[in-house]
């Protein structure tokens, strides 16, 4: 398969686990995650100027869980110093209480089933009569309100990764193990209901523990003999991928934003040029349903946002005459542009991402044929190429989880609905007629701009801030939490601009923040979508930002990057910027007057400063 | 498994816990000498002896390995050819 996933299920670590079955003793450490010794040097490494801090909170001792989430932590952060606080032992709810008068990064909340009643866990001592039970029904119940209260108020703060349960149940019921007992189904509905309301809180996210069961089988995890010497309860494969697991949840990758797509025997069964529109498949009865499979999934990936576009040889009418099918099952409209032609893959590449304007680095590129594959690898090294296997459902299936983690989002915004049909919208634009960006033309436009606060959660404009290249005005990046403590000082202001023309709506494109003292206002924040450029939004912006203030002068606390360029542009235009190293570049409103072009827009203020 | 395979194995382990330590140091090292051996410390030792050498390790006996070299004799008397 031409794409890496990290599997865990080795013969050798399989060998390992019968070995235990036999010997009922715990289990081998021979497996192929990360060794304890390798995290220890990992961790040990030291990092430059920056931290990042993580709070690591459970009710046991977090002992290696601890070594291998620095590891993780220094491997995701490589060039900052790690920090990992853990709490006291037994005391997961105080642990959390605590954890809220510190600054920190983010929370991996680990809960155990002792964290709910010690006589869940393995050190307990409370006894396991029948008549005990009602009552730890009823403790587990009380602990989980009293936990929902405390996560949810450290969630307001900072960032929390939440892991449940992961460990078995000790026998503690007269059942046969092979039976549920009434206790077992109870205790896992009051936590369902804790995990269901919990998860509707903006701040925390839940690890899946169908994912963790993947790659830590539940029979390898619990390490009796270590957790009743030392309190710590994991097997150190466990550990390793938790740590992996939910490092990664609480500080998950740029999801990618497009994916490119072939068309036959990838989009669909079959070969277009010689089955014609009608007979290529995706079916069960004919026996093409994983062709099925793979277009309802880039009909989800469509909707949460993400950029499909077709590269195909083949005729245009053939492929326009197929994608006309009403049988297909991703929406027409969700694919944008379609390239589709006799000429190398690489240019249909080149094409799309030119219509699209986002890098490579950001791109996915999907196709039955190695060939194809390696010829766009090739000029385009920084796309990720993946193999389609067509005669492989278990890995084209796979293929689609791993899809799904790389395109993975933890919310969906509005713009994110709006991304294909306003990109379309904007392309059409600028082909519409030969004078674009000409005054006239944008006159024309009947563009009209939302100037609204932004709270600090704004989930879009902490997303369009760190996401943002091209126009950003130093290239700062966030973590959750220092957006929260960036904007919790009073003289600090956050706005988002919205922006519609008559070519449809773009949805919230610029975030500019700052602070503004008396006549003086100091810009630190200016990001502007590449989707909106050309309209002279930048310029509206900045006008707005001098009369709502009032102030004399805006100082850009600017950084020139490889890729700002075109906010370099901008700037140029009100002095120079080779003089900007102590602090940035202060633009007075007469500078801005006289270069500040004739402006079309209609504004609407909800803003305040 | 000989004894110079086992004593550089175990130098491994102690320098992974103790990275401040340099190899000849590690030869002496004991609880009293060396800061930062502490619980934690002793436990993460014996996981690793248990990680390297591929043994079990059973705590009780080890509870008492408190310099490099007592963890070198048991770990002689634990480690059966072949079971790494």
């Amino acid at each position: 398969m031409a794409y890496s996933t990290r599997a865990r299920q080795h013969c050798s670590h399989c060998a390992s686990v019968r070995k235990e079955r036999v010997a009922h003793s715990r289990p081998v450490t021979l497996f192929n995650g990360m060794r304890l010794n390798d995290a220890l040097q990992i961790a040990g490494r030291i990092g430059g100027i920056g931290k990042r801090s993580v709070h690591l909170l459970c009710g046991f001792t977090p002992l290696h869980l601890q070594t291998y989430v620095k590891a993780y932590l220094r491997l995701r952060f490589p060039e900052v110093s790690i920090q990992v606080l853990p709490g006291l032992y037994g005391d997961l709810e105080g642990n959390l209480e605590r954890a809220l008068g510190q600054s920190a990064d983010g929370v991996i909340a680990v809960i155990e089933w002792a964290d709910l009643d010690q006589r869940l866990g393995f050190r307990g001592n409370g006894g396991w009569r029948s008549q005990t039970i009602d009552d730890i029904v009823a403790q587990t119940e009380e602990k989980c309100s009293r936990l929902q209260m405390k996560l949810e108020a450290l969630a307001q703060k900072i960032p929390v990764t939440l892991i449940s349960p992961t460990l078995p149940l000790p026998p503690l019921t007269q059942n046969s193990p092979v039976q549920t007992s009434k206790l077992e189904l109870r205790l896992n509905s009051i936590l369902g209901e804790f995990l269901l309301k919990v998860s509707g809180c903006g701040g925390i996210r839940l690890m899946s523990a169908s994912r963790l069961a993947a790659s830590s089988p539940h029979h390898t995890r619990h390490d009796v003999k270590m957790e009743l010497a030392t309190g710590f309860p994991y097997s150190l494969p466990h550990a390793d991928e938790l740590a992996r697991l939910g490092v990664r949840c609480l500080f998950p990758d740029e999801p990618k934003k497009g994916l490119i797509t072939d068309l036959d025997q990838t989009l669909w069964k079959g070969i277009l040029g010689d089955l014609g529109a009608n007979g290529v498949s995706w079916s069960v009865e004919d026996k093409s349903q994983i062709h099925a499979l793979y277009q309802q999934l880039l009909d989800s990936l469509a909707e949460s946002g993400v950029l499909v576009a077709i590269a195909s040889k083949n005729d245009f009418s053939l492929v326009n005459e197929a994608l006309s099918r009403t049988d297909l099952l991703i929406r027409p409209e969700s694919i944008y542009p379609v390239e589709a032609g006799w000429w190398p893959k690489s240019e249909s590449v080149r094409r799309i991402l030119k219509a699209w304007n986002i890098g490579a680095g950001s791109v996915v590129y999907i196709d039955d044929s190695q060939m194809e594959l390696s010829e766009v690898a090739e000029k385009f090294p920084q796309i990720e190429c993946l193999l389609f296997p067509s005669s492989d459902s278990a890995g084209i299936l796979a293929l689609l989880k791993h899809l799904r983690e790389i395109f993975g989002r933890t919310e969906i915004r509005e713009e994110d609905r709006l991304r294909v049909a306003s990109l379309r919208a904007s392309n059409e634009m600028h082909t519409d007629v030969s004078e674009a960006h000409s005054d006239e033309f944008i006159a024309r436009l009947q563009a009209k701009l939302t100037f609204e606060d932004s709270q600090a959660a704004s989930g879009r404009a902490f997303e369009l801030v760190n996401k943002t290249n091209q126009f950003n005005l130093n290239g700062l990046r966030f973590t959750e939490a220092e957006w929260h403590m960036r904007f919790s000082r009073p003289d600090s202001f956050l706005t988002t601009v919205s922006y519609e023309d008559r070519f449809g709506p773009l949805g919230r494109i610029a975030v500019v923040g700052g602070s503004c003292q008396g006549n003086h206002c100091v810009v630190d924040i200016f990001v502007l979508s590449c989707r909106a450029f050309s309209r002279h939004i930048e310029f509206q912006i900045l006008r707005r930002l001098f009369e709502k203030s009032g102030a004399e002068s805006v100082l850009f606390v600017f950084k020139p990057t490889e890729r700002n360029g075109p906010i370099q542009a901008y700037l140029s235009q009100f002095g120079s910027l080779q003089n900007t190293a102590a602090g940035g570049l202060e633009v007075s409103s007469e500078a801005f007057v006289k270069a500040c072009p004739k402006l079309h827009h209609e504004v609407i203020e909800k803003w305040t400063m | 498994m000989d004894d110079v395979e086992i004593r550089e194995k175990l130098l491994k382990c102690f320098s992974a816990v103790f990275p401040e330590l340099n190899p000849v140091d590690i030869q002496s090292a004991n609880i009293e000498n060396t800061s930062g051996w502490d619980s934690i410390a002793h436990v993460t030792l014996l996981t690793l002896v248990s990680e390297e050498f591929g043994v079990e390790v059973d705590f009780e006996k080890f509870e008492s390995a408190i310099s490099f070299s007592a963890f070198l004799i048991l770990i002689a008397e634990t480690a059966s050819p072949g079971c790494s």
